[in-house]
């Protein structure tokens, strides 16, 4: 275990330096912030000027040295619109983000896992049938149309529940569940072709025969043995949720989180910001895979014993 | 006892206000700092009136230009080019600092002898002719200008020279007896003015929450607190103020009119905004050098049928580069700008157009009804057989030499038309510096009568000879000024002011009512 949780830790080091590389030159070729950040009618004279004060003028090498310099400092640079370190900017985002994030994953979990299950043991019946059906539903209803429409309804019809940003749990409703609705539509269907595999071998027979309750046979024997699959399936998908595929629905509920900053930061070639940014991000992503791969490890003791995915 | 306990509880009632006055408002969009000096844009705009003072006031009520003491009580010519200023007495900051003769003095000459390349970037287009600010008395001011300056009264309200404190701002970084760039970056972030409204909290780009300063010179602010929160959907700014989360919202479309009047419990308000969405065309493009080829792609669109279409006619469509709140300069009798398709096919004929290809470039969602305008456009060109392509980037392309033609706007950064097409088309200024435009010796000795001539009537004749130059060879269109709309409650009564530059959230006493 100990090999591979080091392996695991030292190829996230790797990943995560190309990408500080990677991430500082990609936002160099988006083009001259100037041009986006005060770039309409300005003369020449003052064009220099600001290029100046913002730190442009150096060559890209020294703009690298920088940029690696200002890991140092903890602060991650100044923002060019906001003139505050990034480090406070992306700190105030990130704890927003993450609760939806959390939320988002626990009712992921709560829902499909037990439906997935269902939907296996009685795949021929209704249940199976209704289960499927409604996995179908979400995964083919884009966040944004699902996002609008319950605030369609529960906002502006009803006056249910509130929809600008995070003050309350009722602020995490709506948010949550457009997050959620294809996250649970595709996690379902993955847990009950797991299950079905699963189902089908012979060491259920075996543990039938042995004369086990069926409830320890299907979450012991068999939700054991199918999670391997849900665990990476859930891994990606959170992945991409964290790597600010939320941002339709934090900007249809204005809610203060990384996906919006990203957008913004992107939009106004705010360099330090989008740089750090999509940094906090990946840091995330590679948290989030090394936690899945070490899940895999405790779902099947053979990756312990030989080190290896 | 009981009766003592009534008593009590009655004189309470009496004395206490029956609520708190609060106003929350969902705003399109927050700005990333505050700062009056170095910024100008339409979102920043918005902050600034309810925090801090100018010199010189104004009845923002009407365009007319009826000056009012603000932090100087009078004013006067001593020469040509020297305006001493008179403070009012017992002003203080939001910080509780006195305000005398040192901050006006440090306010003023951040600007005027700039340091600081924000603040040089932005006292260049407009304040180029204020050589500095001296202190006479504990109470007295001295402006000193280069040239005479027939507009002393409009640039002393302008909102980059409202006052700010001195001590406070050379104190939030490194050595507080100077000030640092770091400090007017600190400033952006936690301001301070002397107006009925104190910034009590500020998260750039997301919230501002205003709370009443009782220290305030004047008449008292109406509302206790005001928090605005930045909320991008326009369908969700709506939900807000119809579920209640929200007294107001800003930036709602005009599509959205009709459905607002037909809901019980709010309505909207909204105003010709003091600003051109324009066109603007590269002179010194190879293919666009003729100036026919600009008069015709100007001539081919019918602005007024934009107007009707995008605007539901609510827009204005000007006859030249002029607005009604420029005052004696307003010039509506000049026709610079029309619509004449079988001209337009007649100067492209004679020009030789040979059907080459013309850009319009525009920002996806940058200008309301941006893109839908420019395709209209491309459409009003093939009528008079002008190949048209849209090009949409996020760029602005304005400073490229390959731009043919793109959106742009002019806002009217203060009432008069220095400040409007003045500041965007001065010899020497942004459209010529980044080559798009070019002026000559007749250009700019008309432009120079227009700026310094403090008669009237001389100035309105260099205007007029200024927009003779823009017609026979144009660089720029300007198309409408967009229709603005703010919704609100029912019991909260705004409107927004003809006397204010566009975009400006008065809730300053008379301005707001809250029931």
């Amino acid at each position: 275990m100990l090999r591979y949780t080091a392996l695991t830790l030292l190829r996230m080091v790797v990943t995560f330096f190309v990408i500080v590389t990677l991430v500082f030159f990609a936002t160099r070729l988006s083009g001259n912030p100037i041009d986006f950040v005060i770039g309409q009618g300005i003369t020449k004279e003052d064009r220099v000027l600001l290029i100046r004060y913002y730190g442009l003028d150096g060559s890209v090498w020294t703009q690298y040295l920088s940029y690696l310099r200002a890991f140092t400092d903890g602060q991650f640079g100044l923002s060019f619109l906001e003139r505050r370190p990034v480090a406070e900017i992306v700190a105030e985002r990130i704890w927003p983000s993450t609760q939806l994030l959390l939320t988002s994953i626990a009712l992921t979990m709560a829902v499909s896992i037990p439906a997935g299950i269902l939907a296996a043991i009685y795949r021929k019946g209704w249940v199976g049938s209704a289960v499927m059906t409604v996995a179908f539903l979400g995964y083919a209803v884009p966040n944004f149309v699902l996002a609008t429409f319950m605030v369609l309804v529960f906002s502006y019809v009803l006056n249910w529940l509130p929809v600008v940003g995070n003050g309350t749990a009722r602020h995490f409703i709506m948010p949550t569940l457009a997050l959620s609705a294809v996250l649970i539509a595709a996690l379902t269907r993955f847990t009950r072709n797991a299950m079905l595999d699963v189902l089908e071998q012979d060491y259920m027979r075996t543990a039938r025969a042995k004369g086990l309750p069926e409830r320890l046979v299907i979450l012991k024997h068999g939700l054991r043995n199918a999670s391997i699959t849900v665990l990476s399936v859930l891994g990606l998908q959170v992945a991409a949720l964290a790597a600010a595929g939320s941002v339709v629905v934090e900007s249809i509920f204005a809610w203060p989180g990384i996906g919006d900053m990203l957008v913004r930061a992107a939009l106004t070639r705010d360099y330090p910001v989008l740089q750090f940014g999509v940094l906090t991000v990946a840091i995330a992503v590679i948290t989030i895979n090394t936690a899945v791969d070490l899940a895999y490890a405790w779902a099947d003791p053979r990756l312990r014993q030989t080190g290896r995915a | 006892m009981n009766r003592l306990l009534t008593a009590t509880a009655l004189t309470a009632l009496l004395v206490a206000p029956a609520f708190a006055t609060d106003l929350t408002v969902a705003a399109a969009n927050v700005s990333s700092y505050l700062d009056p000096g170095r910024d100008h844009s339409n979102v920043g705009s918005q902050f600034y009136f309810n925090t801090f003072d100018p010199l010189i006031h104004k009845d923002y009520s009407t365009a007319e230009a009826k000056w009012m003491p603000g932090l100087a009580t009078g004013w006067k010519l001593i020469d040509d080019t020297t305006m001493e200023l008179t403070l009012r007495q017992g002003v203080t900051f939001q910080n509780g600092e006195a305000m005398t003769a040192d901050d006006v003095v440090f306010s003023l000459n951040r600007m005027y002898q700039a340091t600081f390349a924000p603040y040089q970037v932005r006292s260049r287009d407009r304040l180029d002719n204020f050589s500095g600010a001296e202190k006479v008395d504990e109470y007295t001011v001295r402006i000193k200008t280069k040239r005479a300056e027939p507009l002393w009264e409009t640039l002393l309200n302008l909102q980059q020279v409202f006052i700010i404190p001195e001590d406070y701002t050379k104190g939030l970084t490194g050595d507080p007896k100077v000030a640092e760039d770091s400090d007017y970056e600190a400033f952006s972030l936690a301001p301070v003015g002397t107006g009925p409204y104190t910034v009590s909290e500020f998260v750039p780009g997301q919230k501002i929450v205003w709370t009443r300063f009782d220290g305030f010179w004047g008449d008292k602010a109406p509302l206790d607190t005001v928090t605005v929160t930045r909320v991008p959907e326009i369908a969700s700014r709506l939900t807000a103020l119809k579920t209640g989360e929200v007294d107001m919202i800003t930036n709602v479309a005009p599509d959205q009119l009709a459905l607002i009047e037909s809901e019980p419990g709010m309505h909207a308000v909204g105003s010709a905004t003091a600003l051109f969405h324009v066109m603007i065309m590269n002179m010194n493009h190879p293919k666009l050098k003729d100036a026919r080829i600009r008069q015709a792609m100007s001539l081919a669109i019918d602005r007024d049928a934009l107007n009707e279409a995008l605007w539901l006619g609510k827009a204005v469509v000007p006859s030249t580069h002029t607005m009604e709140e420029f005052g004696a300069l307003y010039m509506p009798e000049l026709q610079t700008f029309g619509y004449d398709p079988e001209k337009a096919k007649a100067l492209l004929a004679e020009a030789g157009y040979d059907g080459f290809e013309i850009t319009f470039d525009t920002a996806p969602g940058y200008y309301t009804n941006g893109l839908l305008a420019a395709q209209a456009i491309q459409e009003m060109w093939a009528a008079v057989g002008i190949k048209g392509r849209i090009n949409v980037d996020e760029k602005w392309s304005g400073n490229s030499p390959d731009m043919m033609a793109r959106n742009w706007s002019n806002p009217m950064y203060f009432a008069d038309p220095f400040g409007s097409f003045g500041v965007m088309w001065a010899p020497g200024g942004p459209s010529e510096s980044e080559g798009r435009f070019n002026t000559d010796e007749a250009y700019k000795a008309s432009w120079d009568r227009f700026r310094y001539s403090s008669d009237i009537e001389t100035r309105r004749a260099a205007y007029a000879e200024l927009m003779d130059r823009i017609q026979k060879d144009p660089p720029v269109l300007p198309l409408y000024r967009p229709y603005e709309s703010w919704a609100m409650r029912t019991g909260v009564t705004w409107v927004p002011q003809a006397g204010h530059i566009p975009y400006v959230l008065d809730f300053r006493a008379g301005s707001i009512t809250v029931e």
